[in-house]
């Protein structure tokens, strides 16, 4: 065998849960190491530079440092993986987009504010080329060790693009607008086997919208079934704002 | 045809006795306002009177996730999956859903026989039970009625604190033998009304169809649809899939499986490149109804559809089969009728 990919995981603005999760693997995390060689993980191990064959970065990028820190990240990185609903659609971080961005600053650091620079939210791809996304908020663990395999093997990962609804239809789940809730899962990627209708959640739209979402329709949806439009739109934004204000724009 | 009688307050008792002959699988309660096909463990957890389950009984015969075959990449080699006969009693099933199964046979057995499906079908003894239409089934439009025993072994008919038996074959004489059922005189009642109708039969809609493949419908569908796949993902009678290989994580090894897929699905009408050759919602739209009552149809002269309405029924956005087919033959009236 070739040698081991050499692999480095980065964080951004975020929760670290993305991470906390890649730690989580307690049966698989030793089995993954006899494919890869870390090189680079704050969250595990001390700090090494060095280049990488595949990155692996969670969070948003929100401020100068973070782009800078990116690009250098990409420059080294032969393949680069978002991990987590921050780093694939800027995620929760993005919902400040939508207010002053020195109300925002202020209202966090207060009077030292000056010392903390900020910038919007941004994806990974809002700067530089993103290889492989892995949704969810958290990353979804299944999915992350298909993409984790399919890169050791040198393929190409399938990223699901269909509404969480297939996966709800095929485990027979009752629908969430049936029993009265507003469900961001017409609209929103799965690839989650439907975790949270599954549980008697509705979704929140962590995955991200589908490609080409067909908004107007989304609302009709919700105005047939008697719920608030309003509402709606603002827990699309929990994780979309990024991409919904790209929509308007 | 012999008629006997089922008392409601029997078929507890019922269930209980064809359970020690074979497995039965059955509609059962499955949340506040649904019923799904399950295996049965309770015998008074079956419900007869429902107007239908989100999945047919196509998913006992072609699994949501089938595993095709296991293969090792150390020495290159591969094995089929063990398939085996479903060998049950399918009770309680609506005649509609038979016949969307008649239809599979035909797709899986047609120029390559497909070995999971067909060896699955096999050992299943069917006992059907009549339906009262709801405000979305549609099935007497394209010929089954809510009354048929077509490729039942055994059908209940729904009457007055009971059901009528129908014993229809050697298979059906197994499963009811040494359980009794009194003959009785009452008549079979009439079946309910359809509240839904397609307003022109087959033979006459392959040309209207046809004629459609333009007509503005499918635009103004689009505009309503969010393109979720709902209606593919509960059709008895869509049958497209895709091919996954899963990689175990010692890199040793994996399966590869077939998954339900749908042509209003975007990753489904995408290619190698990342062409996406039914790009917009209505072309998938006209793809889906297309598939129901033309290409299929013009082949055998039967509709792919065999009118369960769950397509319509589980649309969150409410977008329905009967008034799109509908819609086309008013137009293609019209048109004939400004023609001449």
């Amino acid at each position: 065998m070739a040698a081991k990919p050499r692999v480095a995981i980065f964080d951004f603005t975020g929760c670290e849960g993305c991470e906390l999760n890649q730690l989580n693997f307690e049966n698989q995390l030793l089995d993954m190491l006899e494919h890869v060689d870390i090189v680079e993980w704050r969250e595990a191990m001390d700090d090494r530079p060095g280049e990488y064959d595949i990155a692996f970065v969670e969070g948003s990028l929100s401020t100068p440092d973070c782009i800078k820190r990116i690009n250098e990240i990409r420059r080294r990185a032969k393949v680069l993986v978002a991990v987590g609903a921050c780093a694939v659609q800027g995620g929760i971080n993005g919902m400040k987009n939508t207010q002053p961005i020195e109300e925002v600053r202020e209202e966090v650091y207060g009077k030292d504010k000056y010392l903390f620079p900020t910038l919007p939210a941004l994806p990974l791809s809002a700067v530089v080329k993103v290889d492989v996304n892995v949704r969810g908020c958290p990353m979804t663990q299944m999915e992350f060790l298909k993409v984790f395999t399919a890169l050791v093997m040198g393929k190409k990962p399938v990223e699901p693009t269909s509404a969480v609804c297939v996966e709800c239809k095929l485990k027979e789940n009752e629908c969430v607008y049936e029993k009265g809730m507003i469900c961001l899962g017409p609209v929103t990627r799965g690839g989650c086997d439907a975790h949270c209708p599954s549980f008697g959640q509705y979704c929140t739209g962590c995955r991200g919208m589908v490609p080409e979402p067909n908004l107007k329709a989304m609302e009709e949806i919700l105005v047939k079934h008697g719920l608030s439009v309003n509402e709606a739109w603002k827990r699309l934004h929990l994780y979309n704002t990024h991409e919904l204000e790209g929509l308007k724009s | 045809m012999e008629l006997k009688f089922l008392a409601s307050d029997r078929v507890e008792a019922f269930v209980s006795y064809i359970m020690q002959k074979k497995t039965v699988y059955a509609p059962q309660r499955a949340g506040k306002h649904s019923v799904a096909l399950k295996k049965v463990a309770d015998p008074g957890a079956v419900v007869l009177d429902y107007a239908r389950t989100m999945q047919s009984v196509k998913k006992f015969f072609l699994p949501p996730r089938d595993e095709l075959l296991q293969f090792n990449l150390a020495d290159q080699s591969f094995a089929p999956a063990e398939v085996k006969p479903l060998d049950a009693v399918l009770l309680g099933i609506h005649s509609y859903d038979r016949a969307a199964i008649d239809r599979l046979d035909y797709n899986f057995s047609q120029g390559h026989a497909e070995r999971n499906y067909l060896t699955r079908r096999e050992g299943v003894v069917w006992v059907g039970v009549s339906f009262e239409p709801d405000e979305f089934h549609f099935s007497g439009s394209v010929g089954i009625r809510p009354h048929d025993t077509e490729g039942f072994d055994v059908f209940l008919t729904r009457a007055r604190d009971g059901y009528l038996v129908e014993v229809l074959t050697n298979a059906g004489r197994e499963l009811t033998a040494g359980f009794d059922l009194p003959a009785t005189d009452q008549a079979k009642p009439q079946p309910g009304h359809f509240h839904q109708h397609i307003f022109l039969p087959q033979a006459k809609l392959n040309e209207v169809m046809g004629a459609s493949y333009n007509n503005p419908v499918w635009e103004e569908t689009a505009e309503k649809c969010v393109g979720c796949g709902s209606c593919n993902i509960v059709c008895p009678t869509c049958y497209c899939f895709n091919v996954e290989e899963n990689v175990d994580i010692k890199v040793s090894g994996g399966t590869r499986e077939r998954i339900w897929d749908g042509c209003m699905l975007r990753e489904f009408t995408e290619v190698a490149g990342g062409e996406v050759f039914r790009g917009g919602l209505a072309e998938r739209q006209r793809h889906r109804v297309m598939r129901k009552f033309k290409y299929l149809s013009d082949k055998t002269g039967h509709p792919w559809c065999v009118g369960c309405g769950r397509c319509t029924a589980y649309c969150t956005a409410g977008i329905s089969i009967v008034s799109i087919v509908n819609r086309c033959i008013s137009d293609y009236e019209k048109h004939a009728a400004t023609a001449v």
